[in-house]
């Protein structure tokens, strides 16, 4: 245990000099759930100016802690402090009161009103009662300007990227005069080019004299943005350290209470044995001239002819920034999109699969792991056994009478081989943790004993350890010459996942790296070819 | 490695809190036993009596068949406002075939169930190939429904007791007055051998059945639940609803026969309204209209509650307006009490007002660092395991 630490450094520095008094000061912040102590003792400080990173794993109390925070829960124990006045957080609008504003992960915007709207949202500029529209697009404006987009007010949210969401959120924070501002996972959805940009604009924040409570799984992000770092773990406050005194290694070690060895990539056998040909067996996957039109209004984008082969038992990493295709390529072969639309040939075994629904696809032996597990993989108010079974339901029927038996037996089995940890299979999903729901997801999928598995973020916004389970059951379904086709924002995770790594760009595919031999450098480059920088 | 307790043996209390979800809130079953209750302290004699129980049952039980269906249709995440309308289709469909065409009963029910599954198929068809919201296609359907039944019947009543040459009641009508008519038993069996009583069971019993033990159950809550992860799962969406509202207007053939029996005539306005009072039972048995929530017994106890509501009141003869608006208060007050969460943050807010506001804990604070011997919370836990496993 690390946990007997002395008192947080800065903490003894704001006693004595009162220029850096914390804007914000929590003390013993305490939170109970029906049987459950989700908060015990935890401090915080921010500091005007500065970046304090929140750092711990799934479970560990972070968004707990932020939810006392913004007001969400307001029965919590303990003393927040904001410029040395005992406040009382009992509702939002108290956070908001206090300047005090929170982005959460998941973006709180209104899709089909303008950004302008949505950035008054509430406190809507109007003269007795009447908006002033006006008004209300030129300030927008400005606060757009300030966190570096040049973008119209009077268009629709929907219409942006969710990097530009993200933006907008931040102005819409800063149009309440905020002096504390909490992102919780703000890069999770984000390409790195994206990520720059982003941390462009929290310095130009930090410059103005607004702390920041960052939250992030992403370390060497933290590295690179924090000026200190708080680490929770169980609901506890294990330690707070300047980001500069302190290392990787023992970060980890305060998140996970013990040495986390990052093991090499594994798995590579089945490449050089196809190499030397003893697979003679022909390609698993092969996708040719794939092409599907944009679709603004649900957010897709085009694929402009997309072409891959994946052998059994190879991992393929899909690589790219955000709008290249990624998600578009693994829905376009398992079947989401109307036939119709879909254009070119994907074959599986030599025969071609012309998925019509993701019925059919699942019937080929094909499975998706979606992009978001809350609203695509998951009935999240039915249980651990409805949900992993769902797709594999034929299976435990005879004449569409199910054998409960055999469901439960195979459901178990799953979810104690990629370790579960649910108190049964009849606990409802939602009340899992983020980790714990996408291992449900997987159980379900490969409950269908699929042949071809496409993953699709399949660690996004989940903690260390589960990644590194995802990880090593990725390599262990190669293992098991299963075809992996696995897409993600993280080039460090795709480089340790995959044997060969295809870089999408604009709906094409601009490279085909061997990921042995291959540096993020080189697949960024590829990821950007053909189109200017994100950022400015 | 704890991973999960699930496999060791059941215990009463894990079955128990397995069975609990299907039998709908707890709080269902205390409405139920106050209404019963109050009609006992009330009207103790005539309400706690065999033949009452059977007839406000009998009376409420087409209702009852068609908050089943309705119940399906909820947890699939619809609405099928056309069950009222549509029984009354089978209703006086059930009268003609008798009075015009001579059936036999045993025919007159499966073609009347046919029917409403015909109107229930066109239902699910305009919602699940068309995208028309299931309230607005289930709309015009009840109104389409009722004016097909308007103009049939040239807007008369059918009495479905004719008279034989003879005088006496003819056979077959007869026969038909066993669906429903009050007084009238199967092989004498007092309150189950009452045709509406069993109808309504039977129906309740197969309905549950199919929820939860089928794979046709599982993705009717998939679909309700989750629409994309459903079909992302490979469940056929467009057919799952389709058979979810043919099924509802099967059900509401079913009923019109019975409601037709009940009162000796199949009235071309009969079940105005009915459509509303089968939302009810659903939603005071546990079903969310957002979908993916809901079982059939927990409506069944929904619309034992409406029906013995009805019974004590008019017992106590208030009339059909107070029984309305108490009905109605009824349904908000279930759906209430449902939610703890509600009255939990109500109480949090009354005893907030009682409290000091927080103070200064002053310049040292409580700003220790935790005390690592402390128990740790279950949540805590949790994690602990995950991150440990194998790192």
């Amino acid at each position: 245990m690390i946990s007997a630490t002395p008192p947080p450094a800065a903490t003894d520095g704001g006693d004595q000099d009162d220029d850096a008094a914390p804007v914000l000061r929590m003390r013993a912040i305490g939170k109970s759930f029906p049987g459950v102590r989700a908060l015990d003792g935890v401090s915080l400080d921010a500091y005007a100016g500065r970046v304090v990173a929140l750092l711990g794993e799934n479970g560990a109390g972070k968004s707990t802690l932020i939810n006392v925070l913004s007001g969400v829960f307001g029965d919590y124990d303990g003393q927040v402090v904001v410029d040395g006045e005992p406040v009382a957080l009992h509702a939002p609008a108290d956070a908001q009161r206090l300047g005090i504003a929170t982005i959460h992960q998941e973006l709180n915007l209104v899709p089909d009103m303008s950004v302008a709207d949505n950035i008054w949202l509430g406190r809507e500029r109007a003269t007795g009662g009447w908006l002033d529209r006006r008004d209300q697009v030129r300030l927008a404006g400005d606060l757009l300007a300030r966190v570096g987009l040049d973008l119209d007010p009077r268009k629709p949210v929907r219409q942006f990227r969710v990097a530009e969401q993200q933006l907008i959120e931040v102005a819409k924070a800063l149009s309440i005069d905020t002096r504390v501002l909490i992102m919780d996972e703000p890069t999770s959805a984000l390409a790195d080019a994206e990520v720059r940009r982003l941390f462009d604009v929290i310095r130009a924040l930090t410059a103005e004299g607004v702390a920041v409570i960052y939250i992030s799984h992403r370390l060497e992000e933290l590295e690179e943005i924090a000026d200190q770092v708080t680490v929770l773990r169980d609901g506890r406050w294990i330690g707070t350290r300047p980001m500069d005194d302190v290392d990787r290694d023992e970060l980890i070690r305060m998140m996970v209470g013990r040495d986390l060895h990052v093991p090499p990539r594994a798995g590579r056998a089945t490449t050089e044995a196809a190499d030397d040909g003893t697979v003679a067996a022909g390609p698993r996957l092969v996708v040719q001239d794939l092409r599907v039109p944009a679709d603004p209004l649900a957010g897709r984008v085009a694929l402009r002819g997309v072409g891959f082969a994946v052998r059994p038992g190879e991992v393929v990493g899909l690589a790219g920034l955000m709008g290249a295709g990624r998600t578009e390529t693994l829905e376009a072969i398992f079947g989401v999109y109307p036939r119709h639309e879909v254009s070119g040939t994907v074959q599986l075994d030599g025969r071609p699969l012309r998925a019509r629904s993701p019925r059919q696809a699942i019937e080929r032996g094909v499975a998706l792991v979606a992009e978001d597990r809350k609203t695509q993989s998951l009935v999240l108010s039915a249980t651990v056994r409805f949900n992993a079974s769902l797709a594999a339901l034929r299976a435990f029927a005879r004449a569409g009478w199910l054998r409960r038996t055999a469901e439960r037996r195979h459901v178990q089995d799953q979810v104690r081989r990629l370790g579960v940890k649910t108190p049964g299979l009849s606990t409802v999903v939602g009340h899992l943790s983020g980790g714990n729901q996408q291992k449900v997801v997987l159980a379900k999928w490969l409950l269908t004993g699929p042949r071809v598995i496409l993953l699709d973020e399949p660690t996004r916004g989940i903690d260390v350890g589960a990644k590194s389970e995802i990880y090593e059951l990725v390599a262990a379904l190669a293992a098991e010459d299963v075809a992996v086709v696995v897409a993600s924002s993280e080039l460090p995770e795709l480089l340790r996942m995959s044997d060969r790594i295809v870089v999408l760009c604009e709906g094409r595919v601009t490279a085909e790296l061997d990921a042995a031999a291959t540096t993020q450098e080189e697949i960024l480059t590829a990821a950007m070819a053909r189109r200017a920088l994100v950022a400015p | 490695m704890t991973t999960s307790t699930a496999t060791a043996a059941p215990t009463l209390g894990d079955r128990l809190r397995r069975l609990l979800p299907m039998l709908g809130g707890v709080q269902g079953y205390i409405g139920l036993v106050l209404i019963v209750l109050i009609g006992i302290w009330s009207q103790g004699d005539r309400f706690a009596d065999l033949d009452n129980l059977t007839n406000a049952i009998g009376y409420f039980a087409p209702r009852g068949i068609l908050a089943v269906g309705m119940t399906l249709v909820i947890i699939s995440g619809g609405i099928d406002l056309s069950v009222g309308a549509v029984m009354a289709v089978g209703s006086t469909a059930s009268a003609m075939l008798l009075t015009e065409m001579n059936w036999p009963v045993a025919a007159i029910i499966p073609a009347s169930m046919l029917i409403g599954a015909a109107f229930g198929f066109v239902n699910g068809a305009g919602t699940a190939w068309l995208r028309v919201q299931s309230f607005v296609m289930t709309l015009a359907m009840m109104t389409v429904a009722r004016g097909i039944v308007r103009e049939t019947s040239d807007n008369v009543s059918i009495g479905t007791v004719v008279l034989g040459p003879d005088g006496e009641v003819a056979p077959g009508s007869a026969q038909f007055q066993l669906l429903g008519t009050p007084g009238t038993t199967l092989f004498g069996i007092p309150l189950v051998g009452y045709f509406p009583v069993l109808a309504l069971l039977v129906v309740v019993v197969v309905f549950q059945l199919l929820l939860t033990r089928t794979t046709f159950g599982r993705h009717v809550y998939a679909v309700g639940g989750n629409r994309t992860a459903a079909r992302l799962s490979g469940v056929r969406v467009a057919t799952v609803t389709v058979v979810v509202f043919t099924l509802s207007g099967m059900l509401a053939g079913l009923a019109g026969p019975i409601n037709a029996a009940y009162n000796a005539s199949a009235d071309p306005q009969a079940g105005l309204g009915y459509e509303l009072d089968a939302i009810a039972a659903v939603v005071i048995g546990g079903a969310s209209l957002a979908g993916g929530r809901g079982s059939v017994v927990g409506t069944a106890v929904g619309a034992l509650i409406l029906t013995m509501l009805d019974n004590v009141l008019g017992l106590n003869n208030f009339s059909a307006n107070w029984q309305m608006i108490i009905k109605g208060a009824i349904v908000v007050a279930a759906v209430v009490i449902q939610r703890p969460d509600l009255l939990a943050g109500a109480v949090a807010r009354l005893r907030r007002r009682d409290e000091p506001p927080p103070t200064d804990p002053g310049p040292s604070g409580p700003a220790s660092p935790p005390t690592p011997a402390a128990p740790r919370g279950a949540a805590g836990d949790v994690t602990r395991e995950v991150t440990t496993k194998e790192l």
